[in-house]
């Protein structure tokens, strides 16, 4: 078959379905669900067909042409580049996917609105599967606030509810103030290169590096600042928690947060070392807020909201040191940047571990009715057991014990972060993100304690009884991914270009790994259990150091100044603006010219009389004057 | 005094200026109708003088083109004011203002 033929079916299947949906079946709920996981399934046969078994291949139509052939024309093209480091974030995509979509026939069964949360999350697919295949800059930024968009439909779902409205609103608006950087970005790569398309822009960047720029780099990693939520722009995510479990698991863990991730991978080249500098010490700094702030979260979603900053921390961390492996020179050759391929390793792993987690606490609230508050949980290992096996594997996995997935993949980074000062870099990234991987022990530790052992704290917990199998066999699936996902060899060699990339620590430093690694893992249970005891009711650091708890519990005070700035200042100047644009653009400009006209208008039409006598009058006036200019009395 | 070229003339104007004086000031469409009819025969008769004085045919011709117009435009018009009399029961110009609105 045409390859462009399969490109094409694959990127409507999601949206034709999602059209559907929304068209035909939106009272049907249940035949909604059922064809949406199938549509699924048929779009992820595609995809493994397009990772496994075709070419890596670049397509590409002309889309949109400006400007004729005599100038420079401005052209937009629809293309698709498929490459190694695309193929791996599809396969991540479309693994998730279809074990969210698999789990959300369990966990949405109830629901009233299934129906709009399928065509959702199918529009969602769509979208991100344009930025995963896009290939030039145009396009990602069209499907990037796609997935903005289909990720305020979903945080929204249950529209009934003030804060669930809230988050979405939050987190398009956050969003925004990225994009709008991003968005500059483009354009300052366009100025400078004279082309949207990834391929030329790579050609062009080797060819002459002074035309790369930190401002372009840091406009473009504006967008990474929103959508892969890294500080300042982190505020959205743990808000986000107010959607569907599922939709946390799938947008908010493993694929649409990794988005950023996946972008500054995709145009690596164009970062200089200036960028990712500034680059490494904001997820350096993000890493360690989250894991900080996670301590005092009560809500088992937000947790773990605030472990997927912290491990997104990672990735743009790895991102950012990168531009020591970079220096010497190792790795380019080979396929994609180190620093590049390393974040992608852990966003894959961590996708699959993450996502485990999230379905996890989708079937734990599931059975505990909506209850979200780890202190209202409790004693849910001996009546979930399946789950209790799954999240253990998803603890030991993020807390990086060795030899699961999250292990190899943060050991890469450390790795990375512990040869930098060999490179002229500094230390302390290194020492950050190591004491992180504690406290990630620690905060893991501390929610599978409060969760699963002691008693049950509340009627809800009391009566929770295991998932459905809709529910457990994604959750299988994903632990047995959490544990192997870390062995490259096991994706075959479709990823070469990736993985190769990747040095992987040896002799001592290895050693420090798995001593740390089981150390922050295990140990971190065992410290949680001793800390916060589960047969207590009230969190240890909340009685203890109640002064320290509020300040983590609101998230160190970041939303209270934005509420501050957003009121104090920036309503205040909006309002000067507001009042000058009543003024002089409304007032003066746009009701002036329309004023004026008026007036005309009212003059002219006091002459339109309806009285022949009158239309005579006028003639006779008109004929007067115009004899009057013939004969020369007015000169001109 | 010798009738000449300017005494035409002048008669022309006048003959001119009373019809569109009358359609200026009358309200009656027929009246303003014939006032019409009388600034076309003004004109006619300068043309007729200007023929005569220069000796040629063209100003003749002409006219003769006017009075046909005009003998068509006078079956029309009249036509008209009789349906517009039947629609409106009125030939009074300053009752028949429908086009202001």
């Amino acid at each position: 078959m045409d390859v462009a033929l399969i490109y094409k079916l694959f990127f409507l299947l999601p949206l034709v379905t999602a059209g559907i949906i929304a068209c035909f079946l939106r009272k049907k709920h249940t035949l909604a669900a059922v064809f949406s996981v199938v549509s699924a399934t048929v779009f992820s046969g595609l995809g493994l067909y397009l990772i496994f078994a075709s070419e890596r291949t670049a397509w590409s139509v002309s889309w949109l042409s400006l400007g004729g052939s005599e100038c420079r024309s401005f052209d937009l093209h629809f293309g698709v580049l498929f490459n190694d480091l695309s193929a791996l974030m599809l396969l991540v995509l479309i693994i998730v996917g279809l074990l969210v979509q698999v789990f959300s026939l369990g966990y949405m069964k109830d629901d009233p609105s299934k129906a709009r949360f399928f065509a959702g999350l199918s529009i969602f697919m769509f979208s991100m599967l344009g930025i995963v295949l896009a290939d030039n800059l145009v396009m990602i930024f069209i499907f990037w606030e796609l997935v903005g968009f289909s990720s305020y439909v979903l945080i929204n779902h249950y529209f009934d509810k003030p804060k669930a409205v809230a988050a979405s609103k939050k987190a398009f608006i956050v969003n925004r103030v990225g994009d709008f950087g991003f968005l500059l970005g483009i354009v300052f790569v366009y100025w400078q290169f004279g082309t949207f398309n990834l391929v030329e822009l790579e050609a062009k960047a080797a060819l002459s590096p002074g035309l790369l720029s930190t401002g372009m780099g840091l406009l473009l990693f504006c967008g990474v600042l929103g959508k892969s939520a890294q500080m300042p722009l982190h505020v959205w995510l743990p808000d986000a928690m107010e959607g569907p479990t599922p939709i946390s698991a799938l947008i908010h863990a493993a694929t649409m947060v990794a988005a950023g991730i996946y972008f500054t991978a995709r145009v690596y080249f164009l970062m200089t070392d200036e960028v990712l500098n500034v680059v490494m010490w904001i997820g350096t700094i993000t890493a360690l807020y989250a894991a900080i702030v996670a301590f005092g979260q009560n809500d088992i979603k937000k947790v773990l909201a605030f472990s997927t900053l912290s491990q997104l921390g990672y990735m743009v961390a790895a991102l950012g040191l990168g531009q020591y492996a970079r220096s010497t020179g190792h790795g380019v050759e080979a396929g994609l940047a180190t620093g590049a391929a390393v974040a992608m390793f852990h966003l894959t792993t961590h996708a699959f571990f993450k996502a485990l987690l999230f379905l996890n606490s989708g079937s734990i609230i599931h059975a505990c009715h909506h209850e979200q508050d780890i202190y209202k949980m409790g004693g849910l290992s001996g009546k979930m057991k399946l789950t209790f096996v799954t999240f253990t594997v998803g603890v030991l996995a993020i807390g990086g014990f060795p030899f699961l997935s999250g292990f190899f993949s943060k050991d890469s980074i450390l790795h990375l972060a512990h040869m930098a000062p060999q490179h002229g870099g500094s230390s302390v990234p290194y020492y950050i993100l190591l004491g992180t991987a504690g406290l990630t022990g620690l905060y893991m530790g501390r929610l599978y304690v409060v969760t699963f052992f002691g008693k049950a704290r509340s009627d809800n917990a009391d009566h929770a009884k295991e998932s459905g199998p809709a529910m457990v066999i994604p959750l299988l699936i994903l632990a047995v991914l959490s544990v192997i996902g870390g062995y490259t060899s096991i994706f075959g060699h479709g990823f070469d270009a990736v993985f190769h990339s990747i040095h992987v620590a040896e002799g001592s430093f290895k050693t420090l790994m798995i001593i740390t690694g089981s150390l922050f893992s295990v140990g971190g249970i065992l410290l949680a259990w001793i800390i916060w005891n589960p047969k207590k009711d009230t969190d240890a650091l909340e009685s203890s150091v109640p002064v320290l708890f509020k300040a983590l519990s609101k998230q160190l005070y970041f939303d209270a100044v934005y509420d501050w700035y957003v009121i104090k200042i920036q309503d205040r100047v909006s309002l000067i603006l507001s009042f000058l644009d009543q003024l002089f653009i409304s007032g003066l400009m746009v009701r002036g010219t329309a004023g004026l006209v008026g007036v005309f208008g009212i003059i002219s039409r006091s002459m339109h009389t309806g009285n022949l006598g009158g239309y005579a009058y006028w003639f006779a006036i008109g004929v007067l004057v115009l004899g009057a200019i013939a004969f020369g009395t007015f000169k001109f | 005094m010798t009738i000449g070229l300017n005494e035409f003339l002048v008669v022309s104007g006048i003959l001119f200026t009373i019809g569109f004086v009358g359609i200026l000031v009358r309200r009656n469409t027929l009246i303003i109708f014939m006032c019409l009819e009388m600034m076309l025969n003004g004109v006619n008769l300068a043309l007729i003088s200007f023929s005569r004085y220069n000796g040629s045919m063209d100003g003749n011709l002409l006219v003769f083109f006017i009075i046909t117009v005009a003998a068509a435009e006078v079956a029309v018009g009249l036509a008209i004011i009789v349906a517009l009399f039947r629609k409106r029961q009125t030939v009074y110009v300053q009752e028949l203002n429908a086009l202001k609105n």
